[in-house]
């Protein structure tokens, strides 16, 4: 899978990164592509292009607070979770879309 | 800009013998405000345990990241404790928890330097791998290079 998505979380310090990491590595582990922005305290970082949206084949968005810019992803099929199970399960995670766009 | 400029080794206490999550993050708050990074300590470890309150701060493999960010904080920094007693504590894997890394925001540092520091020390702790590292230092130097690696 293609994946893109966007990490962010309540005080945009933590959680938000560690996120990114998870899913980044699990995806990778899986064979899959993944870019994931990141929009923390310090701003927004790894900002998606219009390309890898345009390639992938689903949204993740790993957050705990409303994020900026989702109207980049309209038509695309969109994930949402909190922070928490990016961190705890990142590859059942990836796992589940999959079967689910096979669908 | 490096990770020893928000992680000082007198920041850092391998063992600590509180038996609670918030007599920890109490001993660990006392921490910093020894070391000059906090205006009020009663207020910093208010807004730590605020921020309890919101959503889980353990991320498995025995550790957590609880943190404040206020104007209580004089100084964008970290402090990590290990515990001799696994803690109960609010955790993505249900396990307890011995190893606390409890970053102090400054309120006001916004774009800064060593909030990226900080960002990028929570980004070494999604691999498993380096959390067994963390989990079994024998010295804060140890601590301090695994987090610069």
């Amino acid at each position: 899978m293609k994946i893109v998505g966007i990490a962010a979380c309540t005080s945009g310090i933590a959680h938000t990164y560690i996120a990114k990491e998870k899913l980044v590595t699990a995806a990778k582990e899986l064979g899959h592509e993944a870019f994931i922005e990141t929009q923390g305290t310090i701003g927004t970082e790894d900002e998606l292009t219009a390309q890898q949206i345009k390639d992938a084949d689903v949204v993740i968005i790993a957050a705990d607070i409303k994020v900026g810019g989702k109207d980049r992803f309209q038509g695309k099929r969109i994930v949402e979770v909190p922070t928490h199970i990016a961190i705890k399960s990142p590859k059942a995670l990836l796992n589940k879309i999959e079967e689910e766009i096979k669908k | 800009m490096m990770v020893s400029d928000v992680l000082k080794s007198d920041r850092i206490a391998l063992h600590l013998k509180s038996d609670t999550k918030e007599s920890a993050l109490k001993e660990l708050t006392e921490l910093l405000y020894k070391s000059g990074a906090l205006t009020d300590k009663d207020a910093f470890l208010n807004d730590v345990l605020t921020r309890e309150s919101i959503s889980t701060t353990g991320i498995g493999n025995g550790i957590a990241i609880p943190h404040g960010k206020s104007a209580n904080v004089l100084e964008t920094t970290v402090a990590i404790g290990r515990c001799e007693k696994e803690l109960e504590w609010e955790s993505v894997d249900d396990k307890p928890v011995n190893f606390i890394v409890l970053l102090a925001v400054n309120e006001n540092d916004r774009t800064g330097v060593h909030v990226k520091l900080l960002s990028q020390m929570a980004r070494k702790l999604a691999s498993e791998e380096t959390c067994r590292r963390l989990v079994d230092a024998k010295t804060a130097e140890e601590i301090t290079s695994i987090f610069s690696e």
